[in-house]
């Protein structure tokens, strides 16, 4: 058995037990009954079921829960989908997150099975060009480098890229001369 | 109807007959074209996505960078000029009609082909596809770009032998040393290299750190330590994976376009050569000596490897090699098994059917008290390692590992 004690979107929760291969998925999905993380290949390949875990050091980075065992986030403050949108005092969702948005707009996705991963990487995406912005001919190769390992069987791609590249050159602060 | 069964064979025999006139040059041909692939030549001769045989892989050594030059059978850009003669003097001693070559060309292994070898590559090379593809300056330090100091180099290191057999060995061995010493060039990453760059004869297949990860010991002191059996090699070199793990890194293209393509006689007698054993080889049982709940590298096998490798490092097939039995964990220094942890491994296909898929890189993520854990875990779990390593030694190999790949020498 192993005991897990971890923050979900700002939200302590356990210790629970669990036994000692349960992947960090099927924690969410199981354990927790959230279910917006998105389960698809099972084995590290199409990055649906990618989370934020934020560091002490203050920098966030993204991981795939379907190959990382509980464990691996014990201790730890992590988002997941769930956690992105403001919520009033009866849990009703009142403003999405400008990723989240951005991609409504653009009608970037249709199933919603990639969304949960793509929300999330792009979100590790801004945070990291918020602090350290980037060239405007460097957006393309960027993008291509945070989100070309997410997989969408429905939209294709264009209209994610089209989103985020729109997202970056309206934020301020994210790009330099 | 038996007469026209007859009359079949009969024409049959005269549609052969213009053709054998022609036999003995297509055998060679067809023979040179064996070995090439046994040579690796395209793979090192060819740009992704280039056309074969047309040179410009960039091949970075500590003194800069070689490229590779166009060995298509084109008279003005590749070694259609070339005679039987000169294409001999390149093979062997590394001096074309140009000039020495650099030994990122392994003529320092290639010496030991025999004439007949020799001749059927070059008819072969001569019948390949002409690519009209100049070829790439060099861009080396002084004082090796001073193709010059080749010549002294050569002088100093290389031995232009060709094979001779090992009297006192089988013939199946002979011909496996002959395959894997001379156009299988395995020495060029397996030999570690001494100071002048050359391969040290005297720790001959000891391993080298290469691009980032170690070219293994291939000693037969160690494969039979780590309990490879013929069939465990035989399927490592044929489909890139088997019962020991898989290949990775620089290895797992010599696999694709060399290794795989070897007849089963050939096969057979490289495994024997390299297990330095004409008979079957009994297989060891695996190790797995059970979890430690206590030990710190047990929660981070669950949270990092588990998810791929399984809990009790069974693996997954056409997901992630077993740690089961995998001859990369069982090393007395890890350097590959740190190696995989820092570079992660590229998704690897085989087949239509078989393949892996890539793992992580964990550089950013893990740091060297969690590496050492790990490393000393995964030795503890399923190796007879010992596991003691500390944080110190695990800090200078990974230094080691970084560096080298500042400069992945052929
Ligand atoms: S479900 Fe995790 S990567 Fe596909
Ligand atoms: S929206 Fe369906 S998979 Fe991307």
């Amino acid at each position: 058995m192993s005991t897990i004690a971890l923050s979900i979107n700002n939200k302590a929760i356990g210790p629970i037990e669990t036994s000692d291969d349960v992947m960090m998925i099927e924690f969410l999905h199981e354990h927790l009954n959230m279910t917006g993380t998105k389960f698809g290949c099972g084995v590290g390949v199409c990055h649906a079921c990618t989370v934020i875990v934020d560091n002490e050091d203050g920098t966030s980075e993204s991981v795939r829960t379907c190959i990382n065992g509980v464990s691996r986030f014990n201790g730890k403050k992590i988002r997941t989908i769930e956690g992105h949108a403001k919520e009033n005092e009866f849990g009703e969702i009142i403003k999405l997150s400008p990723v989240q948005e951005t991609f409504i707009e653009n009608f970037s996705f249709q199933c919603g099975w990639c969304t949960s991963g793509f929300v999330n990487e792009t979100t590790v995406l801004v945070e990291k060009l918020k602090l350290m912005p980037i060239r405007v001919n460097e957006i393309e190769t960027v993008i291509e480098k945070a989100l070309g390992d997410h997989v969408c069987r429905c939209t294709g791609y264009v209209k994610y890229y089209k989103a985020v590249k729109e997202l970056i050159l309206s934020t301020e602060g994210l790009t330099r001369p | 109807m038996k007469m026209n069964v007859n009359l079949l064979k009969l024409s049959a025999l005269f549609l052969a007959l213009p053709l054998t006139a022609n036999a003995t040059e297509n055998e060679l041909v067809e023979q040179g074209k064996y070995l090439a692939k046994l040579g690796d030549c395209t793979a090192c001769h060819t740009i992704d996505e280039g056309q074969a045989n047309g040179g410009g892989l960039p091949f970075t050594t500590p003194f800069g960078i070689v490229y590779s030059t166009n060995i298509s059978s084109d008279e003005e850009f590749g070694i259609g000029h070339y005679s039987l003669e000169d294409f001999t003097d390149a093979m062997r001693d590394g001096i074309a009609p140009k000039g020495n070559l650099y030994p990122a060309m392994p003529y320092t292994s290639y010496h030991l082909l025999k004439d007949h070898d020799i001749e059927a590559l070059y008819r072969y090379f001569m019948s390949t596809k002409p690519v009209k593809q100049e070829n790439r300056d060099n861009d080396l330090m002084f004082p090796t770009n001073i193709r010059m100091g080749l010549k002294a180099w050569n002088l100093v290191n290389h031995d232009s032998k060709v094979f001779e057999a090992n009297a006192d060995k089988s013939e199946k061995w002979n011909r496996g040393s002959y395959i894997v010493n001379g156009l299988g060039h395995c020495g060029e990453c397996h030999t570690p290299r001494d100071v002048m760059f050359a391969m040290d004869q005297s720790r001959h297949f000891e391993g080298e750190l290469i691009g980032g990860a170690e070219a293994s010991d291939i000693t037969p002191k160690e494969l039979n330590r780590q309990g490879w059996t013929k069939q465990d090699l035989d399927d490592v070199l044929r489909k890139g994976y088997s019962r020991k793990g898989t290949v990775f890194a620089g290895m797992y293209p010599v696999v694709f376009h060399s290794f795989s393509h070897l007849t089963k006689d050939d096969m057979s007698a490289v495994t024997s050569y390299l297990l330095d054993n004409d008979g079957e080889v009994a297989a060891k049982s695996d190790t797995f000596n059970g979890h430690d709940k206590s030990d710190p590298g047990y929660d981070l096998y669950k949270g990092y490897c588990a998810g791929c490798h399984g809990i009790n490092g069974e693996g997954k097939p056409n997901v992630s090699p077993a740690l089961i039995a995998n001859a990369t964990i069982d090393k007395a220094i890890p350097i590959n098994t740190l190696s995989v942890m820092l570079n992660g491994v590229e998704e690897q296909r085989y087949s239509h059917t078989h393949g892996f898929y890539a793992m992580p890189s964990y550089r950013d993520t893990l740091n060297v008290k969690q590496l050492t854990e790990l490393t000393n875990y995964i030795r503890k779990v399923w190796t007879k390692q010992p596991s003691d390593l500390t944080e110190s030694q695990v800090q200078e190999w990974v230094d080691k590992i970084e560096d080298s790949i500042a400069d992945a020498a052929h």
